[in-house]
């Protein structure tokens, strides 16, 4: 079949390149604005995600996402793997978001500095100047980001800083049916965050690390073949013309 | 370890620079690069380049004009453009370039006059119901090298700056792997230079201008840019295949599976190469190979913008684009394309496009 | 000429210009216009939170534009309680979370103690508590709130116009629609149609060679889903009221092959108690054809549980399945696992397991040995099983297949007592002498040796239950189980060895995967096998629920159960749930010496069969329908085969002459009605629902309208709904039990029935003052915060001031529930406080002693492994073999989607259901990943799209439910003048069902359902796959 043809060229390629392979992916950890109040993460435990997308529809509520469109998706994949020698068959679930990165490459690209990262760390969009021009969009490594065909302006997660605010937590958070999406404050030495971070800290991973971006989204159970591009055969997923 | 990964769940992400910035970036090349044919017979004066320079400087007109209505309608907030100014970002390539396409543009217009006033002067000493406005337009109506060559060298900067630019912006851009190789902004320019001798050759005959030397000389021109773009494509696939520059690897490495992505390789190689051919042995006929060069030009963009926005940065396989029929899709690219045959029409029929020293005045 | 050339040319380039460049120019005019600025700067059109709480010293703040309020959801069978959200100036419901109060939603969850103040900031991020008091809604829970406002809903009393399924409609007033369902008369101007009146003829028998049919008002009947906490208003409508015995629910689709299996072992063969394993506690579960957090009931509990024990706890499992779902979770590594298994063939599994156990001493024979409760208790265990009762073997023997019971001894036991629970069991007594069970004070033995006793002065063969099972489960050899079911013999031998190592925290449950050919011996091996390692009722073992506070009962304030001049209803159910025996038919045929076949299968085995109704109906077998009630309840979709037997019989008003549908929607089945009342939606009903399953604390989920309901309202301003409905009904027929005067209160004191709130808040007090204490009042505090100020006025109005706030209360929590900590037993920690107490059947004598109605053929009352098979017994494939049909089809719950929530968000994520196969199949097909194909079965074939996949057992296509609708908004509807939006995509995919078999064995219009339990076969169906 083509798309295997497909998977096996890829490998050869990549061979080549120590750089691509994720393994080694150490995140940096906490902190990195010590002067704010906050600094929001979030810690997804994968072996507790069930793939109920209550997290992708909670936020499309929440959130006002138009149809067709998502700030978070749980990507579910099956996977057959062959471990020495024996042939493994299996479920990967992928909660997905913007990483809120400490590095993110989709702020500097901005013509007229409409994305940013605040001082809690969240990394929004400022809806009054942004163009619409979709630089931003290209520039994120995650394909966080998505122009909202509704408002004409770029859209993301934003950690639901308008819930933080009021002392709540993320829509998605609160309704995480698996508990697999964990939240709270890296600059607080006791939340359950730095916590779960501190005991898990030897499999804590994150998305394409190799990207340099310090993502403030961290995983437990996170496989290297999904850590970055993944290689398979993709979804059937059909568009119905937006807004359809 | 051998995987197989099948995805069940999983959303595309829309394309997110439409259409219309394939047409933006295909026009403002095809701009920059007949600006460059235009100078040799108008700024140089060289007499045999005359002809071809002045089609060429028609063609930078044309283009450059459409190019920033194709660029705002790529905006989802059009309105807003006058933000680009307000709150310029200077760390965005895309902030820069809001500044430096008033420069090429603004050169060009000038370029442009100064190189066609002593036309207006004729046209207005023709009389007639326009004299006046034409009177008013030739502004003296001197022919004065010194200024056009100063003209010309603004627009140059101008070019060079938006040449720059459009590429680094995409070039950039590490999160797609096809564009963020350096060879990028090379084959962009090589390829806008191409696109725009055809265009020369393309117009020259619609025009009923054509001229066999200038002809050969456009297509000598040509085969040397089709050289160079597959010099260049040999060397972006030598790094991505030996693994020697990692940009080019995870590119390759991206699209070499897919059949679809095989094709469009074959296909632009083999255009390339049969411009190459043609303009080689038939360097008598212009319209077929300029066809091409432009064919090769645009694809190469489409594919660029298009095609690497369909790769997916995280998910499996490849998003599906199906060009829709509304103004995000087939309708902006009539659009955009009427609109060109609106100003070509407006400036051909007010301005001669022939040679005038021949005391043509087509 | 040239210049006019050049101006066409530039007019046309000008106008393609214009149009490509107007949506930009029209974003640059809503600039100027300013359209273009933001409701917020950056957090786009999210609206203001619910309530703030302060980080640092969690104090609340309510935002008083919005309104929670805690009640239930329905967007699945789950019923969960849910926290809904309502922006008050609207009344739009904003979205959904869960009600942390209910053990559906949250784990652990909040004692009902905890103020609703409290227990919003329990939700919060303050002190991170949040986290852990998570209280959820899933994704279609999250998704479902857009079905309130949905184009696609009936608001307003329609009949149909023109031909049945016409898709066109006349909105009618309420008092119109229940005049002519009443009256009848010429309602179409078709002729003439009998209305309800009419057909109440309670002492006319339906045919009068038949009596045992019961008269003609049993051809009225009433069909519905799931008890969404509403349904005892039906029944009591329908049965008591109106004397029609006809009522069913969905169970015969649902699940009902594994409630089967499971009745048969928990003793009630109609009730079909079950159990699931006590997740939190279980340290090795076995899901077989269940499939735990991508379908499973409870839904969102079990995900959750199943999620939290395998990340931190202690719990492994496998999931025994054709396909691979979202049970699974690699990132959990060897915690769970798949086993993929061939359609159908689970008992070939079951009793491969159980040979290996046999085999190798893994058989909790201590358990088993004991023969009642007391002598279990008395060896610490919380439950025993009929192992060591004693069955009649002789071949030839009247009571061949039964128990021993005492009136086979000769005791003295009145006529009608015989074989009921008076007439006690036995056991082998040390002495070689039957022993009564009941009265045994120590263990009696399980294997006996050419044992005999004497029965009437003559030597009759006995054995016990526990050697019938043995004799079935060494029939085959495991080599041969495992080709059956494909699962090879080192997985088999593995699964058991696992299974019997944890003591009694292991246990194994089924589910869906029990629909096939061979689906009650399946779910009967299945739940047996718990009973070999002994784990009812104990922690970690196969847990019972903890039950509900009823509400419709003979409650401690009023008595909703019975009333004055109730009508017991007589007769044989259309469902042909009973004996076979006790038909005229029978009796007829065997006087003319050949009692089989019957003209179609009989299920005494049975609960109500949905499966038999349609088709039973227009076979006139046992007799035709004369009208029929669906409420909310969709066959026509959820029945493999139904709508290709039916044809355009459902269509023909003269063969069923009238149909009435109470629903929210218009969906596959109820398009074919002749009238639609409004029904509400999940938010705005009253209700009082019971977990499924799965929740070992007794509770009760409250529902009530957190909204303003949106159907319209009856001249006397009543919301319509299936309440009012069937009042209005009731009290035009003068039927006794609804109006006034309808209920009594403990005192004797009488109240009327005259809208939903007098039966669901007075049931409401019943929970209240359940138990031994009734539960406190609520505060003016709790109601205002949770919305139950909404309803204050009416709860005021109906109850008595005594009972108002303790009613309130319960609103205010969303339910009543019993403590978290209270699952087990205080004096046994390691048993369930609620446990199952009768025998555990490891033989079952109502399927061991009945007999197949086609062929006249004993059935075997213990597990065993057979074959998928039609009604006569013959087995699938010797009808269609694996030649001409090389797959099994099988059907599996859409993780996301249920029947009816296609026309939401959900599609977005997910917007059709590409068929499944695996990879080795696909390249021998020759079919690709996205491929178009045809799907063909022996009932018919579709287009559908294929996705190829490693997660799927070879041999096997997959098709996700919930896909290929033809209603719920895939076909625009025209009410009156309007016509609703016509959305296509909403058609997307493929629905199995319209390709399910019908049962060649016998004659006539029929579905393929499993023998015994009567259930719809919608896995394992022949099937091929063939590239278009
Ligand atoms: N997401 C979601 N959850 C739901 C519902 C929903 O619609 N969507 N509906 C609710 C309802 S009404 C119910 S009854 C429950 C049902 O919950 P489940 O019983 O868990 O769900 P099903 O999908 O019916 O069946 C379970 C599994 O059986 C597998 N299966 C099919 N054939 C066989 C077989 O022959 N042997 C074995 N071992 N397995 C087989 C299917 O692949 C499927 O994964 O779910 C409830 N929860
Ligand atoms: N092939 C295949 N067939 C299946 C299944 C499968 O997995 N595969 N699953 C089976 C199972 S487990 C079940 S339980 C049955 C389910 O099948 P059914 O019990 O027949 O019904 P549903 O389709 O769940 O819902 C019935 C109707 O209720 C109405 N409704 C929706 N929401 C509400 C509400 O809030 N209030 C009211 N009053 N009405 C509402 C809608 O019109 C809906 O069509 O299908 C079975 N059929
Ligand atoms: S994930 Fe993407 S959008 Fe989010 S901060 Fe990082 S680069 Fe930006
Ligand atoms: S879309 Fe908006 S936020 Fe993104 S780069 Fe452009 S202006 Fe900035
Ligand atoms: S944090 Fe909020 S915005 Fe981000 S994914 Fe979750 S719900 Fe959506
Ligand atoms: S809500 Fe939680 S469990 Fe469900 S898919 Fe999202 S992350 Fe996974
Ligand atoms: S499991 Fe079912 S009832 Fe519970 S929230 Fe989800 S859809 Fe609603
Ligand atoms: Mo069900």
């Amino acid at each position: 079949m083509s798309e295997e043809g497909c998977s096996a060229s890829r490998r050869s390629f990549l061979k080549a390149l120590p750089l691509v392979t994720a393994g080694a992916a150490i995140p940096s950890l906490g902190a990195q604005a010590p002067d704010a109040r906050h600094q929001w993460a979030m810690l997804v435990d994968i072996r507790q995600c069930i793939g109920c997308q209550a997290c992708t529809v909670s936020c499309f509520m929440e959130n006002a996402v138009p149809e067709d469109n998502y700030r978070t998706i749980v990507s579910t994949y099956a996977v057959e793997q062959v471990r020495d020698g024996k042939k493994e068959i299996g479920t990967f679930m992928l909660p997905r978001l913007c990483n809120h990165c400490s590095n993110p490459p989709c702020v500097p690209v901005c013509p007229v500095g409409a994305t940013f990262k605040q001082p809690d760390g969240e990394v929004v969009v400022n809806a009054e100047r942004c163009v619409g021009c979709a630089y931003c969009v290209q520039a994120c490594p995650y394909d966080a980001r998505f122009i909202n065909h509704e408002t004409g302006k770029a859209d993301k997660c934003t950690f639901c800083t308008h819930r933080l605010e009021a002392g709540l937590l993320p829509a998605c958070v609160e309704t995480c049916v698996g508990g697999a999406r964990i939240f709270g404050d890296l600059n607080d030495p006791d939340s359950e965050i730095n916590r779960l971070m501190a005991l898990h800290k030897d499999e804590l991973k994150v998305l394409k690390p190799e990207a340099g971006t310090h993502p403030n989204v961290f995983y437990i159970g996170l496989e290297d073949e999904f850590a970055g591009k993944v290689e398979g055969q993709g979804s059937l997923w059909r568009p119905s013309a937006h807004g359809g | 370890m051998e995987t197989q990964i099948v995805e069940v769940i999983n959303m595309p992400r829309e394309v997110a620079w439409l259409p219309w910035a394939v047409q933006y970036f295909f026009l403002i090349g095809l701009s920059i690069g007949a600006f460059l044919v235009s100078l040799p017979g108008l700024a140089f004066g060289r007499a045999n380049w005359r002809q071809a320079s002045r089609i060429a400087l028609l063609a930078a007109l044309v283009c450059g004009l459409t190019a920033p209505v194709a660029l705002l309608s790529d905006l989802h907030q059009p309105g807003r453009f006058y933000h680009f100014y307000l709150y310029m970002n200077t760390t965005s390539w895309m902030a820069w370039g809001s500044f430096f396409i008033p420069v090429y543009l603004g050169g060009l217009l000038l370029y442009g006059w100064l190189a066609l006033r002593p036309d207006l002067q004729r046209l207005a000493d023709r009389g007639g119901r326009w004299a006046p406005l034409y009177q008013r337009l030739a502004y003296g109506g001197l022919a004065s090298t010194g200024a056009i060559r100063a003209a010309a060298a603004l627009t140059a900067l101008g070019a060079a700056l938006v040449g720059l630019y459009t590429g680094m912006e995409v070039m950039v851009v590490a999160a797609r792997p096809l564009w963020n190789t350096p060879l990028v902004p090379v084959q962009l320019i090589v390829t806008a230079v191409a696109g725009a001798i055809g265009l020369v050759m393309v117009l020259e005959r619609v025009m009923g201008l054509t001229r066999v030397e200038d002809t050969c000389r456009l297509n000598r021109a040509l085969a040397a840019t089709q050289l160079v773009a597959l010099v260049v494509g040999a060397i972006w696939l030598a790094l991505g295949v030996f693994g020697l520059s990692a940009n080019h690897a995870r590119a390759l490495a991206e699209v070499s599976g897919s059949p679809a992505w095989r094709l469009t390789a074959v296909w632009a190689a083999g255009a390339t190469l049969l411009t190459l051919v043609l303009a080689l042995m038939r360097p008598r006929q212009g319209l077929l190979t300029g066809l091409l060069a432009m064919h090769s030009a645009w694809m190469m963009r489409w594919t660029l913008f298009i095609g690497g926005q369909e790769i997916p940065k995280t998910g499996a396989g490849f998003y599906q684009y199906h060009l829709p029929l509304g103004q995000d899709g087939w309708l902006g690219l009539i659009g955009t394309a009427g609109l060109w045959i609106f100003v070509f029409i407006v400036l051909t029929s007010l301005l001669p496009w022939g040679d005038t020293r021949d005391g043509q005045t087509t | 000429m040239e210049n006019v050339r050049r101006k066409i040319i530039a007019a046309g380039g000008l106008t393609a210009f214009a149009a490509g460049f107007s949506q930009t120019a029209y974003r640059m005019w809503e600039k100027v216009v300013g359209k273009d600025a933001p409701p917020t700067r950056f957090y786009g059109y999210a609206p203001t939170p619910e309530y703030t709480v302060d980080e640092r010293s969690g104090k609340l703040a309510l935002n008083p534009d919005q309104q929670v309020s805690y009640t239930g959801c329905l967007g699945c069978t789950t019923q969960c309680g849910v926290r809904v959200r309502i922006d008050k100036t609207t009344g739009k419901v904003l979205r959904v979370t869960g009600n942390p109060y209910n053990p559906l939603s949250a784990n652990p969850e909040l004692p009902q103690n905890v103020s609703v103040k409290e227990s919003f900031v329990a939700l919060s991020r303050f002190g991170d508590k949040g986290l852990d008091g998570r209280a959820t809604a899933c994704g279609r829970g999250n998704a479902v709130i857009s079905q309130i406002d949905s184009p696609f809903r009936v608001l307003t009393p329609m009949k149909r116009v023109g031909p049945r399924n016409s898709g066109k409609w006349a909105p009618i007033s309420f008092e119109q629609l229940v005049q002519e369902v009443v009256e009848g008369g010429d309602l179409f101007g078709e002729g003439h149609v009998d209305g309800l009146r009419a057909l109440r003829a309670l002492d006319t028998p339906i045919d009068p060679a038949a009596p045992e049919l019961g008269p003609r008002a049993n051809q009225v009947a009433l069909m519905t889903s799931v008890n969404d906490g509403r349904d005892s208003i039906a029944r009591r409508f329908i049965q008591q009221a109106y004397g029609s015995i006809n009522f069913v629910r969905h169970g015969s689709y649902c699940g009902g092959a594994w409630r089967s299996g499971s009745g048969a072992v928990f003793g009630d063969l109609k009730k079909m108690p079950h159990g699931r394993p006590d997740l939190e506690n279980v340290e090795f579960a076995i899901f077989i054809g269940t499939a735990p957090g991508n379908a499973g009931n409870p839904f969102k509990r079990t995900g959750a549980l199943l999620a939290k024990e395998r990340a931190l706890g202690k719990l492994e499992y496998v999931v025994v399945d054709p396909l691979l779902t979202n049970a699974d979770n690699r990132a959990a590594r060897d915690r769970g696992r798949w086993v993929p298994i061939r359609p159908g063939t689970d008992g070939a599994l079951m009793m491969g397991m159980m040979r290996w156990m046999m085999e190798n001493g893994r058989v909790n024979t201590a358990y088993l040995a004991n023969p009642n409760l007391k002598v279990a208790e008395a060896a610490g265990e919380p439950s025993f099983s009929n192992a060591s009762w004693l069955i009649v073997n002789q071949p030839g023997h009247p009571r061949l297949g039964r128990f021993v019971r005492g009136s086979d001894l000769g005791m003295e036991i009145a006529p009608d007592a015989r074989y009921k629970d008076a007439d006690p069991y036995f056991v082998m007594g040390p002495d070689g002498a039957p022993l009564q069970a009941d009265l045994a004070d120590a263990a009696a033995p399980l294997e006996l040796t050419d044992a005999s006793i004497t029965l009437d002065g003559q030597p009759v063969a006995v054995q016990t239950a526990y050697m019938q099972l043995k004799a079935n489960a060494m029939r085959l050899e495991l080599a041969q189980y495992a080709a059956d079911c494909g699962v090879p013999e080192e997985t088999i031998t593995g699964l058991a060895d696992k299974f019997t190592s944890h003591g009694r925290r292991a246990a194994i449950t089924g589910h869906g995967g029990m629909m096939s050919g061979s689906g009650f011996y399946n779910a009967f091996g299945v739940v047996v096998l718990n009973l070999l390692i002994g784990n009812v009722n104990w922690k970690g073992g196969l847990a019972v629920n903890g039950g509900t506070f009823r509400h419709d009962g003979e409650g401690p304030r009023y008595n909703l159960a019975s009333f004055e001049g109730q009508i017991k209803p007589k007769g044989m159910p259309l469902g042909r749930n009973v004996p076979y025996e006790k038909t005229s038919e029978f009796a007829a045929k065997k006087a003319a010496g050949k009692p089989f076949p019957a003209k179609a299968p009989w299920f005494p085995n049975a609960p109500g069969l949905t499966t038999q109704w349609l088709t039973g109906t227009f076979e006139g077998y046992p007799y035709p329908l004369k009208a029929l009630i669906m409420w909310s309840v969709n066959p026509m979709y959820g029945i493999p085969g139904l709508r290709s037997q039916l044809g355009e019989d459902f269509a023909d008003s003269k063969k069923l002459p009238l149909i009435i549908s109470v629903d929210p929607l218009i969906n596959e089945s109820n398009a074919y009605a002749d009238y639609i009342v409004p029904d509400s939606l999940l938010y705005e009903s009253w209700g009082w629902t019971s977990p499924w399953n799965g929740v070992p604390t007794k509770m009760s989920t409250a529902r009530w309208p957190v909204i303003e309901p949106r159907m319209d309202k009856t001249a006397d301003g009543q919301r319509i709904g299936v309440e009012v409905f069937l009042i209005a009904v009731s009290k035009a027929l003068g039927l006794p039990g609804f109006g006034a005067n309808a209920i009594a209160d403990a005192a004797g004191g009488m109240h009327p029935l005259e809208s939903a709130e007098d039966w669901f808040l007075r049931g409401g007090a019943n929970i209240a003052f359940a138990g031994k204490a009734p539960v406190p009042d609520a505060t003016d505090e709790d109601i205002e915060a949770s919305g139950v100020s909404r309803i204050r006025e009416r709860l005021e109005k109906t109850l008595s001031p005594e009972e108002w706030r303790k009613v309130a209360f319960l609103y205010t929590r969303g339910g009543r529930y019993q403590p978290y900590g209270q699952a087990q037993d205080p004096e046994h920690p390691e048993w369930m406080t609620w446990r199952f107490k009768n025998a555990l059947h490891l033989y079952n004598d109502h399927v061991g002693g009945a007999r197949n109605s086609l062929t006249g053929k004993r059935f075997n009352g213990s597990p065993t492994w057979q074959e998928p098979a039609f009604a006569d017994g013959s087995s699938m494939r010797s009808h269609y073999p694996e030649k001409d049909w090389p797959m099994l089809a099988i059907s599996f719950k859409s993780p996301l989607q249920n029947s009816y929530s296609i026309a939401t968000r959900l599609r977005n994520i997910h917007p059709e259901n590409p068929v499944i196969v695996n990879t080795a199949d696909a390249r021998e097909m020759g079919l690709e990943n996205g491929q178009e194909a045809w799907l063909q079965t022996p009932g018919g074939k579709h287009k559908c799209t294929v996705l190829v996949s490693p997660g799927v057992m070879p041999g096997v296509i997959a098709v996700e439910h919930g896909y290929g609708h033809r209603e719920l908004g895939a076909r625009a509807h025209h009410i009156g003048e309007q016509q609703q939006p016509h959305k296509p995509q909403l058609a997307a995919g493929i629905n199995i069902n319209d390709l399910g078999l019908a049962d060649p064995t016998y004659p006539g219009r029929s579905v393929w359902v499993d023998t015994v339990s009567g259930a719809s076969v919608r896995n394992g169906l022949p099937a091929r796959l063939t590239a278009i």
